[in-house]
């Protein structure tokens, strides 16, 4: 017992302990891996810059209400007065009136800022998931109106069937603990 | 007898019940759609058709291209101008393409940064807009001066050069630069001044063009309220001229035009992202017919219409003319150089 203590000198210490620390931390990468590579961590996601807003998020979803909604990113607003996710292409007058509007549901709410800005807000109890608005925001606009999968409301449906309906192969997989997929500002684009 | 012949009938009709079942069952797995192909199915009231904008009047078209494209060489063609010769110079990538005026590579001048805008002056000297400064080169490509850096925000997307004045259009500030010829900033054109009745630019994308008309007055896009503005050098907002709308005569969208050029005669040459339309406009802005749209810009007589992302953030033509009046497109999303002429009257 007592050769054993004197066995253990400092170096023999350090080195087992730095093996331990070695495998200790392995171990936490391989379970970290593992567990975000889990089929149950993973989650559908739109990549923003994939979509083409073609309408298939509204009618493919096996939810009746589809869990693909628009969404808006502020900083990449013109806050445009014509805006053209918000307004048909050829309006009456650029107003919040219900003939002006593109949204067939009326899902976009439209705030005076100042001149000539104004702020859109998406109701996600009316939004479809259509992405009309998307693409006419995309063709004229700055693209910041984009379609996400909302997950308080996605099942998570092992094949999604909205996902095997893209024709852009915009659906991915993506982790859990980051399940959305944002547009990016670039100022120079 | 009777009730044998019941049983018979009653097993006959449920056998074809079911038969019945799984043959729908069958023809419904067999017709549902898992793949998209019939598309969405919805109403025409949830889709944005942008097709049916794009159709033109050919009666006003006026214009047909005399040549076939030229590439520029570019993965990202930016900007066109074209020198007293009638020489092509193209700003792409990190440097200034310069092509022969039937289009054949002269020369490549690189630079230290991304440019996005360019003209050359009488003398040959060429002014660039790279990154959040003016560049100015000699005639031969060498550098001449580097002009100071107008800040991280700074996105020169537009530049003028008339006699001893230079004007930059900065999408980033929303701003007008008016320097001297030397580079000495001389003052700012356009900043909002309800005194001075001055509207102030409405830039939401950075797509923000200026020329000297011949006039000797400053011509600058708004394409934030679809117009072009007048402004004196002393940036005194004169007039504009513009209308909003997707018809054929006005311009469509948040943010047009994107880019114009003026004809000797002091006409405009617009361009218009979205729907890719190059039109022109007499000298008071009397809309005059049309040079090209998606149908002629498209490739291989495809309509061009953005569907992606990436094809709709790229788009933004630029136009540059000569002296006798043909039009220079750049389609800086194919990266070629379309020359356009006026079709023959009758």
């Amino acid at each position: 017992m007592a050769n054993d203590k004197e066995n253990l000198t400092r170096r023999h210490f350090l080195r087992e302990g730095l093996w331990g620390a070695c495998l200790a931390g392995a171990g936490t990468a391989a379970g970290l891996s593992v567990a975000r590579n889990n089929p149950d961590n993973m989650v559908w996601q739109i990549d923003p810059y994939k979509c083409i807003g073609c309408g298939n998020c509204a009618t493919y979803c096996v939810l009746e209400h589809s869990a693909v909604k628009c969404v808006q990113a502020y900083a990449i607003c013109g806050y445009c007065d014509l805006c053209t996710g918000y307004l048909v292409p050829e309006p009456k007058a650029l107003d919040t009136g219900a003939e002006n509007e593109l949204c067939p549901t009326g899902a976009i709410k439209r705030t005076y800022v100042e001149d000539p800005y104004y702020e859109y807000m998406i109701d996600e109890t009316l939004c479809n998931g259509c992405g009309k608005c998307v693409k006419g925001c995309l063709a004229f606009g700055n693209g910041s109106l984009f379609l996400q999968v909302r997950h308080d409301r996605c099942k998570n449906c092992n094949e999604c069937s909205i996902a095997a309906a893209c024709p852009s192969q915009a659906y991915k997989r993506v982790p859990a603990d980051q399940p959305y997929l944002l547009k990016k500002v670039d100022l120079k684009e | 007898m009777y009730r044998a012949s019941g049983k018979t009938i009653s097993g006959l009709i449920a056998v074809a019940l079911v038969i019945a079942a799984v043959v729908v069952g069958v023809v419904s797995i067999l017709r549902l759609d898992t793949t998209g192909e019939s598309g969405s199915v919805l109403s025409a009231e949830y889709t944005y058709d942008l097709g049916k904008l794009a159709a033109i009047d050919p009666n006003l078209i006026l214009y047909a291209e005399s040549r076939p494209p030229v590439g520029t060489g570019f993965r990202q063609s930016r900007a066109i101008a074209l020198d007293t010769s009638g020489r092509i110079y193209v700003a792409g990538d990190r440097a200034i393409g310069i092509f022969s005026p039937t289009g054949n590579p002269e020369k490549l001048i690189d630079l230290s940064g991304e440019p996005r805008c360019l003209t050359v002056a009488d003398d040959g000297k060429i002014y660039i807009g790279v990154g959040d400064h003016v560049e100015v080169l000699t005639a031969e490509g060498q550098p001449a001066a580097s002009w100071n850096p107008l800040g991280e925000e700074a996105v020169l997307t537009g530049i003028a050069k008339h006699k001893d004045d230079v004007f930059v259009a900065d999408a980033g500030h929303r701003i007008v630069l008016h320097y001297n010829a030397a580079g000495m900033l001389v003052g700012h054109i356009g900043e909002k001044d309800p005194d001075k009745n001055i509207p102030g630019f409405v830039i939401p994308s950075p797509h923000f063009d200026l020329a000297v008309s011949r006039d000797g007055l400053l011509r600058v896009a708004n394409p934030g309220r679809n117009r072009i503005e007048t402004y004196t050098f002393d940036g005194d907002f004169e007039f504009s001229w513009g209308e909003r709308s997707v018809k054929i005569k006005g311009f469509c969208g948040c943010c047009n035009p994107v880019n114009f050029a003026l004809l000797p005669d002091g006409s405009f040459v617009t361009a218009e992202k979205g729907l890719d339309r190059v039109k022109v406009y007499n000298s008071d802005g009397g809309f005059v017919g049309v040079v090209a749209g998606p149908a002629q810009l498209g490739k291989e007589g495809q309509i061009k219409l953005c569907n992606t992302p990436e094809e709709c953030r790229e788009g933004g033509f630029d136009v540059a003319v000569t002296p006798d009046g043909r039009i220079y497109v750049l389609d800086v999303t194919g990266n070629m150089i379309r020359v356009f002429q006026k079709k023959a009257a009758g």
